[in-house]
């Protein structure tokens, strides 16, 4: 397996793949799970965003982010179906939220506030297609703010849950290596 | 440094994401288009406009009976109406531009509408 490999891969790509196939297996367990309201799923997937961003940089962040939404439609039969141009739009709108944020963080935003953010932004973004493209309805806004009270708590969780991801001797031991620009 | 400590900046932007919810909760659901008027439409007659102006119960006669409607300011509901599935007085009051009551038996649908912005019907 390792001479498929061109030697110029460096410790930070094989950390970015690896981040990406973590965040790949976590949003196919996620689609396991059946949620109560449509629409509405804790995007456990986004706290190795958070990871990368925080270890490896906000363009690291977007690459584990862009492959975990193509890889994880391509397990889940989605590709290129709304489900997944809503996927990407969120994926987008969450990253564009992290890269605004990126100068402040570590110093003064953390993973609470960044996960926050990008839930906000993700359901934002997701709810912007959907009513501009898929679904124009002009009614549309009265589930926003449900979805923006749900984002609010999912974005906590994973926040929550990545900071204390980020806590972990263990994982710190492979942080090192990051802190890149 | 951590990484899992709480800085500052998160608890700003926990504050500033609740009050976009409480703001969407807000601008989403406060009534803002007050139904104003009445709008009577059954089939084979011209749509009727009863002002929801002051209370007063008016009565409709339809190819199945007697559909009763109330009205009172701001707000009109179907009190009576001859379905059996009680479809029509299940509608409740309506009160926001848009909303519409049916009553198929008597070929007749009740709709409040106001002014600025309201819709016009919504389904699930």
């Amino acid at each position: 397996m390792t001479t498929s490999f061109p030697d110029t891969l460096t410790p930070r790509d094989r950390a970015i793949a690896a981040l990406a196939a973590i965040a790949i297996g976590v949003q196919v367990l996620e689609a396991a799970i059946p949620s109560p309201v449509p629409g509405i799923k804790p995007g456990l997937a986004n706290i190795v965003t958070l990871i990368a961003l925080l270890t490896l940089g906000w363009r690291a962040a977007v690459a584990v982010t862009l492959i975990r939404v193509v890889g994880a439609a391509l397990l889940l039969g989605t590709l290129l179906s709304p489900a997944f141009w809503l996927s990407l739009a969120g994926a987008l709108a969450a990253l564009a939220a992290l890269g605004l944020l990126r100068p402040l963080t570590p110093r003064h935003v953390g993973a609470l506030g960044l996960a926050i953010a990008a839930a906000m932004a993700h359901i934002t973004g997701q709810f912007l297609l959907a009513w501009g493209v898929i679904i124009p309805h002009p009614n549309l806004p009265l589930v926003l703010p449900p979805l923006l009270l749900a984002a609010l708590i999912t974005g906590s969780v994973t926040g929550i849950l990545a900071a204390h991801v980020l806590a972990d001797p263990r994982i710190q031991r492979h942080v090192r290596l990051a802190r890149h620009p | 440094m951590t990484f899992s400590s709480l800085r500052w900046g998160d608890g700003v932007i926990a504050a500033l994401a609740s009050g976009v919810v409480v703001a969407a909760f807000a601008l989403a659901y406060l009534p803002d288009s007050e139904a104003s008027m009445l709008v009577i439409t059954q089939t084979g007659e011209p749509p009727r406009q009863e002002p929801l102006d002051r209370a007063r119960e008016i009565e409709i006669q339809g190819p199945a009976g007697v559909t009763r409607v109330q009205i009172e300011p701001g707000r009109a509901r179907c009190a009576d109406s001859p379905g059996t599935r009680n479809i029509c007085e299940n509608s409740g009051w309506l009160q926001r531009h848009g909303e519409v009551a049916v009553s198929l038996p008597n070929r007749l649908t009740l709709q409040v509408q106001g002014h600025g912005p309201g819709y016009d019907s919504l389904h699930y």
